[in-house]
């Protein structure tokens, strides 16, 4: 009997524990640790952050569903990563300690043959003084936050109803943030209500980005085929703001947050200060503060995860200009560098380097957007990477792996820029590779034909229609691995 | 303070684009048509 174990249960650790299941016999074990009982489409969150959803619809328990696939579940936070075991333990093993209600606290030892490392984000919001919940500001990233912003954004449109002017600002935390996507989304959300509410008038609309220019999107942009011509994500995403009247301040890193002031400095070196009633910032990423020891008890750590935080797996870290980055410096397979039965998806795995262009201002500081690697490349990961261990396990450990890089991957991406099934409004993005490859496709990084992008209503009803779609495959109900990731 | 500015369009949606964003009978037809982008898509480099 093998056993499996999975850490964290977001997208890409809740497809590979599902699918592991379904691939391998019921003799063998599969386990998900994961410190959150509910399972979270944070897609959705950006709804919640609005008022227009609940947290009931974007999350569920985990455990009921587990328990009716065969999958055990261990509510925890898993801290150290043993891969070669210890005196006490002849395999490798990994300590967690419970987050469970009754238990909390306790550690607990659990051997595997097999572990993934898909713990996904540890929100840095730390790295900005004053930034996040129990900062100055709100969040989406959790369904939690979301409802706090959501009560925040009440309150301002309660302000304005009455007559004052306020100012909102939405966007990202720091220099080296991600997921400006999910921003973007975010900003066009409030501004739909506002315009609902009837007080878009008395608002001060403001996006702060890390990105160099708009649509940058922390994938370098993207060139869209139009007609008979082609459109840069730049002047596609600009026209929307200007349509909108939502100003944007790029190229900047946010330095510090105080009470309605935020202190940032922009790619130039210069330093400004942003008043506001409500500010929205994403935080940046870092990985899951995980250590790791040998058989002798000596730290490991720095062997196994890069400086970030996050699993170095197949890819080349080497450090290089950004005129020879490569396609190839991709991770493939996800296996880690140190341990061949160790893997690393989603947002866990270190990426080689960003697709944006790399900045610094003159007095050092990075205002580079890190490369996204959520939604639907974390899925795929995760299916990718329990292919590979159960042919292991079925097949033995000299089965190949299988492959799926990030640059031979597409992925679609829908930004909701307003809900309401006539009224709503989304960006549908479509693009192919996901990491641009100059090789195969010189003018653009791109395929052309495969990379795409459109606004409208159409885009909003794919947006909701995938938000119960995935819902439903996490459930694992009827066909749910008939649904693509 | 910096007073940010709203951007500077350089491309600017017509009327008639942005009236078709919201054409239910439009977007009816976008709905295929994006939904078939997703599948090509997904038939890319899925597994």
């Amino acid at each position: 009997m093998a056993r499996v174990v999975i850490l964290g249960a977001g997208i890409s650790g809740h497809t590979a524990a599902l699918h592991l299941r379904r691939m391998l016999p019921k003799s063998h074990q599969v386990t998900v640790v994961s410190p959150n009982s509910k399972w979270n489409w944070i897609p959705s969150n950006i709804w919640v952050g609005v008022g227009k959803m609940t947290t009931e619809q974007v999350t569920f328990p985990l455990a009921p569903i587990y328990r009716r696939k065969g999958i055990e579940f261990v509510q925890a936070l898993a801290t150290v990563i043993h891969p070669e075991g210890n005196a006490a333990h002849d395999k490798p093993f990994v300590t967690v300690r419970s987050t469970a209600e009754g238990s909390a606290g306790e550690l607990l030892e659990l051997e595997y043959d097999y572990l993934i490392n898909a713990t996904g984000p540890k929100l840095n919001f730390a790295a900005t003084p004053g930034l996040g919940p129990d900062g100055h500001t709100v969040s989406v990233c959790t369904a939690g936050h979301a409802v706090e912003a959501a009560a925040h954004l009440r309150d301002v449109i309660t302000k304005m109803k009455n007559g004052a002017e306020q100012t909102l600002v939405v966007g990202v935390g720091h220099g080296t943030c991600t997921c400006e996507g999910a921003a973007f989304e975010y900003v066009f959300n409030v501004e739909h209500e506002l315009r609902q509410a009837g007080v878009r008038d008395k608002a001060n609309l403001v996006y702060l980005t890390n990105e160099h220019e708009l649509g940058d999107f922390g994938v370098g942009g993207m060139t869209f085929a139009m007609g008979d011509g082609t459109m840069s994500s730049q002047m596609w995403t600009e026209s929307l703001f200007a349509e909108r009247q939502v100003k944007a301040i790029l190229q900047s890193h946010v330095e510090k947050i105080e009470p309605g002031v935020i202190y940032y400095e922009q790619l130039d070196g210069s330093k400004s200060t942003l008043n506001f009633d409500f500010a929205m910032l994403l935080p940046p990423f870092r990985g899951a503060d995980l250590k790791a020891y040998d058989r002798a008890e000596a730290d490991i750590t720095d062997r196994i995860f890069a400086p970030s935080g996050f699993m170095k797996v197949d890819a080349d870290y080497n450090v290089k200009p950004m005129e020879e980055w490569s396609a190839e410096d991709w991770p493939k397979t996800y296996q880690s560098v140190a341990y061949a039965n160790v893997f690393s998806v989603g947002i866990a795995f270190a990426p080689p380097h960003p697709m944006s262009v790399p900045r610094k201002s003159p007095n050092g500081t990075v205002i580079t957007p890190a490369p996204p690697r959520t939604g639907m490349p974390s899925g795929i990961m995760g299916k990718t990477v329990a292919i590979t261990i159960a042919a292991q396990i079925k097949r033995g450990s000299n089965s190949p792996l299988e492959t799926a890089s990030m640059a031979r991957m597409g992925a679609a991406c829908i930004a909701s820029a307003g809900t309401g099934i006539t009224r709503g409004t989304a960006a549908a993005m479509t693009l192919y590779p996901v990491v641009p490859d100059y090789k195969a496709f010189p003018e653009t990084g791109r395929s052309l034909a495969d990379t795409h992008g459109e606004i409208g209503l159409a885009a909003h009803w794919i947006k909701a229609l995938l938000h119960y779609l995935f819902i439903y495959k996490a459930k694992a109900k009827p066909g749910w691995f008939l649904i693509p990731e | 303070m910096s007073e940010p500015q709203v951007p500077q369009a350089t491309y600017k949606a017509s009327s008639r684009e942005i009236g078709a964003r919201s054409n239910l009978f439009v977007q009816a037809f976008r709905f295929l048509v994006i939904n078939l982008k997703m599948i090509k898509m997904i038939r890319k480099g899925h597994h």
